[in-house]
């Protein structure tokens, strides 16, 4: 699972490489509207829904997973 | 070929046209039109809103605004109007037509304004709406938190569709008709005929080929150039055209004029050349199988469609170019008509509200300005902006709520702004910290704006107020910082154009300001300001 949220982040930052320490604060192209594409991104590849405050919630790599965990 | 293109839009579309060549106006912002890029697209939503007599007029609104950008615009570059597709049509009666009666007259105008202007454009976007459900069209999430209605789920389908819609628009368009004339223009061949001998006119064939030339002026009427190439005496075809009382298109009908013995695929060069357009813009139509062949050869560019075998045949082929080539936009009848009858209906609304220039249009806007010290109520919207806003923000200062608490405390002046126009409250979008320095110094810490506010000259009557108010309580100096990030370019120049004077540059790009505040600043008098 880690590995494939690493994979959607690189597709939706159009970055060469992302690692678990990424989060809205080291990663520029980590910006509101990127952020709604990752969000699009990860509610499609996991089939699920994820609510507008977890989407808030989501500043970081690590935050991402643990609402991922919640839901999968 | 890349294209930088610019988009006018209300909403967050960015999803759908991508950043590679692509540049965005604030939303709903019509003050700034670009002319460094190749081309403009138009692209507005219709916004949310259950008060529908205000929405239909928020909707008339976006006709003047996209004809005061036109006016911005030169006739060489195109111009692409998204047709407005109501995503969430309510309705509280049957009767209740206000919207949807707006949208209609948008559309239309936009339709004329694709008849009348040859680079604009008019794009159907319910093509692309009406695949698709009304529930997977919108996305009320992504909508409240990043003001995108259409889903961006359908992103990629729409990158596809709008490709088409592009590649269509662009292959279909030629500007220019080159045409031979023996066997063409009419039938029979003027060097041997004679004047009177050719075919023009009367009985068939000759009345094919006058019908035919009419059809061709039409298309001249419709704004493509016609041009002459062919292997003929000059002096014959003048003759042709001054005597020959059945000759419907005659000299003046054509922009330039290639008539000798010359290889056609050099005149059609010339030709290209004369006008000053390219060769793929330009369609060849020649009777004789053999120059067809020769110019598909060696003008690769230029499209040869093959000549009908039989006169009776050129009608129809008449259409084909017509539909293939030279086509502007579909304009049915019941289109026109009702173009007419809505042209009529903006007449007898006459009473709203129209501008020509945008301190008109500002004016139109009615609008209010509240500017708010801060308080228990708007204290965390206050500090939420201060974490989001990246573009109009001079210096990026992020600040929790418990941060602001603190600078209140330690004595600094906040202020937060709210402005209302004719078409709504648009809540608080604005924010000024400022710390005192001495008792007649302070210093800017803070100063942002929402981007979905900016073009209306609010930042201005913001700022100033808030001076002109700090002068009156004594202070007379004020410094302040522009703080660059990948983000806030727009603003990088704002405090000079306030009239501050740059005291220091930084080599990170930042600059630091002084000014002194003898003088209460002049702020435009359309707006309705109370400082509360």
């Amino acid at each position: 699972m880690e590995e494939k949220v690493l994979e959607i982040m690189k597709e939706v930052f159009e970055m060469d490489a992302v690692t678990t320490d990424v989060s809205q604060k080291n990663c520029e192209r980590w910006d509101s509207l990127h952020h709604l594409t990752l969000a699009s991104e990860l509610e499609d590849a996991f089939d699920i829904e994820l609510e507008p405050e977890e989407i808030g919630q989501m500043t970081d790599f690590a935050r991402v997973m643990e609402i991922l965990k919640t839901k999968v | 070929m890349s294209m930088n293109s610019f988009v006018f839009r209300n909403q967050t579309v960015e999803s759908f046209f991508g950043d590679d060549g692509v540049t965005y106006s604030g939303y709903d912002d019509i003050s700034i039109v670009p002319q460094d890029v190749d081309r403009y697209i138009w692209f507005y939503q219709v916004p949310v809103n259950a008060d529908t007599r205000q929405l239909s007029q928020e909707l008339g609104s976006y006709i003047d605004k996209l004809n005061l950008v036109l006016s911005q615009v030169t006739d060489d570059k195109p111009f692409v109007i998204f047709s407005l597709v109501n995503l969430f049509p309510l309705k509280f009666s049957g009767e209740d037509t206000a919207v949807s009666d707006a949208i209609d007259e948008f559309n239309h105008h936009a339709v004329k304004l694709s008849k009348e202007r040859p680079n604009v454009k008019w794009v159907d976007f319910s093509e692309f709406t009406n695949r698709y459900d009304a529930e997977l069209l919108v996305n009320w999430k992504f909508y409240h938190l990043s003001q995108m209605l259409l889903n961006p789920k359908l992103a990629s389908d729409f990158g596809a569709w709008w490709k088409r819609v592009d590649r269509e628009m662009s292959l279909n368009r030629k500007k220019c008709l080159i045409l031979d004339l023996d066997n063409t223009l009419w039938g029979g061949i003027l060097g041997e005929d004679g004047i009177d001998g050719i075919k023009l006119g009367g009985d068939y064939p000759g009345n094919v080929y006058q019908r035919w030339q009419h059809s061709l002026l039409q298309l001249s009427k419709n704004g493509i150039i016609l041009a002459i190439c062919s292997k003929n005496n000059e002096n014959d075809v003048i003759e042709a055209w001054e005597n020959n009382p059945n000759m419907v298109l005659k000299r003046e009908h054509f922009s330039s004029v290639r008539i000798n013995w010359q290889d056609k695929v050099s005149n059609i060069r010339d030709i290209a050349d004369e006008l000053n357009i390219g060769l793929d813009s330009m369609v060849f139509i020649d009777d004789n199988p053999t120059e067809c062949e020769l110019v598909r050869q060696l003008l690769p560019q230029v499209v040869v469609p093959d000549f009908p075998q039989k006169p009776y045949l050129l009608m129809p082929f008449f259409k084909s170019l017509v539909d293939d080539y030279f086509r502007i936009y579909a304009v049915t009848d019941e289109d026109r008509t009702k173009t007419e009858q809505y042209r009529a209906n903006a007449i007898r609304n006459s009473h709203q509200a129209r501008f020509s220039d945008i301190e008109d249009f500002l004016k139109s806007l009615a609008m209010e300005v509240d500017i708010i010290p801060v308080n228990d109520h708007n204290l965390p919207r206050i500090a939420q902006m201060t974490q989001k806003t990246n573009q109009f923000n001079l210096t990026t200062r992020r600040y929790t709520e418990a941060d602001v608490q603190q600078r209140i405390n330690q004595g600094w002046r906040i202020y937060c702004m709210n402005v209302k126009d004719r078409f709504g409250d648009n809540g608080i979008t604005g924010t000024i910290f400022l710390e005192p320095f001495d008792d007649s110094t302070m210093a800017i810490d803070t100063f942002l704006l929402s981007c979905r506010i900016l073009g209306k000259g609010i930042e201005d009557v913001f700022i100033r107020t808030v001076l002109n108010q700090l002068r009156k309580e004594g202070i007379n100096k004020v410094t302040a910082d522009y703080l660059k990030t990948a983000k806030n370019q727009q603003t990088a120049d704002f405090y000079d154009r306030l009239g501050m004077s740059c005291t220091h540059t930084g080599d990170d790009g930042s600059k630091h300001y002084e000014m002194m505040l003898h003088e209460d600043l002049t702020i435009k008098n359309y707006y309705n300001i109370k400082l509360l």
